[in-house]
């Protein structure tokens, strides 16, 4: 079985960098090919979100194929919204046969805000029963009834964290359970409130958990200052300190996305510094091509 | 109780087009305490049908009757009188009423007049909330006494998501999140580290996604 | 004036039968004894006493306009003046709700009112049932009454 590069950068304690891209919607594969040729080199892998606010676009697992078939290493985004436990048992047996090494297991959005809100949500099981299945069947080789696969998928397993969601009290000990059911890496929500997270950080470090999880933080650099303002009001979940909006407010309209960059490049340099923080993953969605000047920016290229 | 919700008037009025003489049925129970379907309902749906159908020339003959619970041959066989009259009936009960008074009088049209919604509580005058989505095996123990099946939009058991916000569902900004009130309990009660312990996925198959159910009591059996 | 929005109503020029318009009076004993005060020669009053207005259910408002109010009146004790404390509270809840109806079937939620008099304000009564007659004027009568 071979481990693959994500795996292998952070089991070696090598900062490990990540990003996202989202697939096309429709079944044109020339688009992911597209944006993830953007990253080349640029990443350890590149996570492919999956029907991402419940929006319809080209399964994850395909495009996942697709990335893998170009010589790059994809994480596979996989939602409990759409698929019961057995569609989603048997699709992580496929995406391993078609070379997939990485899956981030997630709830997923409500689909009442997607495309299709009308659809009927499945939420057989949860991300942290997912993150406990997953393990199981690499484990110990079997699937959720204890039938000995032919093959077991050896996944490294990945879930997401929101450290600036409530209950803030809450959220490392949910962090716990998916370390308990089985989790290799967490990626967060993107970072902009460094203190909120540094805090996070100190009680996931005192409940030993940076021992027992990579943590990868997320970054998302800002646009222009209504991206900001729009994403502190109407994104839940989502902590921009005041000052780093008009910060933004402040640039001219022509050089606003230079000064989104410089911020999201500070905030990695301050990153790097936290211990026990095991990497970054970089969303900079529908503006894939900054991803590789910031990490060239950041003195994280060439990648290890 | 069963909440629902009367259908538009424009909705019924399109149902009972065409017959000459109907009957509103209500029903005397869940409906009646969720204002859809009780007495003065019926009475207020009779009079909105006829003012509205003579302010377009037309007339309908609509009698009016409620009966304790339609759920019942008990109560519904009191309306067999009425019912053998007109071809159609309007029945206010909930879905289940509905159906049983359509299975027991096949000869007519059965056109439900109420949107039943769910199994819920009256939070305080005038404010119907969901509670319980009848999954067949209740564990509300495990969670403070609060249902994450019912409560919580994507039934996680090992919740909050990443959207809850200020106590609040992200699909709802008046909903609040379940998973605030657990962890809220479990932390007024000094048990949040019960909260940290795995709970195995569902069986799903007490619950509807098992087929349509039934509980049968032989011992009440006559 | 009336008749004339009487003839209007018809649609058509020739005679046409005319008739007083009818009015509807709902109110709780408290607030009026009864309605002998309100008569008058051009306008029919139908006075129902209840011992609480929040008995005007509203499938009695409805009711009233399909026995022939061109107009329905509610008369209620002033706000925090109900001897049962809640009684006009509700009521003015009923009556909001019936207006939405009569609107929807075309009848017109203007035709139905809720009034707070003081108690034994004969001469406020009055005043409304009068306002009321003026109004039916302008409108014409009910066309489902």
């Amino acid at each position: 079985m071979s481990r693959g590069k994500l795996e292998k950068t952070l089991g070696e304690g090598k900062f490990a960098v990540t990003a996202e891209i989202g697939p096309p919607r429709g079944a044109n594969a020339e688009v992911i090919r597209q944006k993830a040729g953007l990253l080349k080199g640029c990443v350890d892998a590149v996570n492919v979100t999956d029907n991402q606010t419940a929006i319809v676009r080209m399964s994850s697992i395909s495009a996942c194929a697709h990335v893998v078939q170009m010589g790059m290493e994809p994480v596979m985004q996989m939602v409990t919204r759409d698929r019961n436990r057995i569609a989603l048992q048997s699709d992580i047996m496929g995406a391993y046969s078609l070379g997939i090494r990485n899956m981030l297991c997630l709830s997923g959005d409500h689909q009442t805000f997607g495309s299709q809100p009308g659809a009927m949500n499945v939420f057989d099981i949860d991300s942290v029963h997912l993150i406990h299945t997953v393990k199981t069947m690499r484990d110990e080789g079997k699937d959720m009834s204890g039938y000995e696969l032919n093959v077991a998928p050896r996944m490294f397993i990945g879930a997401a964290e929101n450290p600036f969601a409530d209950p803030f009290e809450y959220r490392v000990i949910r962090l716990a359970k998916k370390v308990a059911a089985g989790v290799d890496f967490i990626q967060t929500q993107c970072v902009y409130d460094m203190v909120r997270f540094k805090e996070w950080m100190k009680q996931a470090r005192e409940r030993g958990l940076t021992e027992k999880v990579y943590i990868l933080a997320g970054v998302t650099p800002l646009k222009s200052a209504r991206m900001a303002k729009y994403m502190a009001s109407k994104v839940a979940g989502i902590m921009i300190p005041e000052q780093m909006i008009r910060r933004m407010e402040g640039a001219a309209k022509e050089t606003a996305a230079a000064e989104g960059i410089k911020i999201c490049l500070e905030t990695i340099q301050e990153l790097r510094e936290i211990p026990g923080l095991a990497g970054i993953h970089i969303m900079a969605i529908e503006w894939e091509e900054k991803v590789a000047e910031i990490v060239k920016d950041a003195g994280l290229y060439p990648r290890p | 109780m069963i909440v629902g919700e009367q259908k538009p008037l424009e909705e019924i009025k399109a149902k009972v087009d065409g017959y000459s003489k109907i009957l509103i049925l209500g029903c005397g129970t869940c409906v009646k305490t969720c204002f859809a379907g009780g007495e003065d309902e019926v009475a207020m749906l009779a009079l909105a049908l006829r003012l509205s159908l003579k302010m377009e020339g037309k007339s309908i003959r609509v009698e009016e009757q409620t009966v304790e619970r339609q759920c019942e041959d008990e109560f519904i066989k009191e309306a067999a009188a009425n019912i053998a009259d007109v071809k159609a009936v309007v029945s206010l009960a909930c879905g289940a009423g509905v159906q049983m008074v359509a299975s027991r009088f096949p000869q007519v049209s059965l056109l439900p007049g109420v949107n039943t919604t769910f199994i819920g509580i009256l939070e305080k005058a005038g404010l119907f909330t969901e509670k319980c989505l009848g999954c067949g095996n209740c564990v509300v123990d495990l969670f403070g006494g609060i249902c994450p099946i019912s409560r919580c939009a994507k039934k996680l058991f090992h919740g909050p998501c990443g959207g809850s916000s200020k106590g609040k569902c992200e699909v709802n900004a008046d909903t609040d999140c379940a998973w605030q009130l657990i962890v809220d309990h479990a932390a007024a009660t000094g048990q949040l580290d019960k909260l940290a312990e795995y709970v195995p996925p569902k069986d799903w198959r007490s619950s509807q996604a098992g087929g349509p159910r039934k509980v049968h009591r032989e011992d009440h059996e006559i | 004036m009336l008749m004339e929005n009487v003839r209007r109503m018809s649609g058509k020029g020739g005679l046409v039968r005319t008739r007083k318009p009818r009015i509807t009076v709902f109110h709780c004993f408290t607030a009026l004894e009864n309605t002998a005060s309100l008569e008058g020669s051009d306008y029919e009053i139908q006075g129902i006493k209840m011992p609480c207005s929040s008995i005007s259910r509203e499938g009695f408002l409805l009711r009233a306009f399909e026995a022939g109010a061109d107009a329905v009146v509610v008369l209620v004790c002033p706000v925090n003046s109900c001897r049962y404390v809640q009684g006009n509270i509700r009521t003015e809840k009923r009556v909001s709700r019936v207006k939405k109806i009569l609107d929807e079937i075309g009848i017109g939620g203007r035709r139905l009112n809720m009034y707070n008099i003081v108690q034994g304000d004969e001469a406020a009564a009055r005043r409304i049932i009068e306002q009321t007659v003026a109004e039916l004027g302008e409108w014409g009568l009910s066309a489902a009454a």
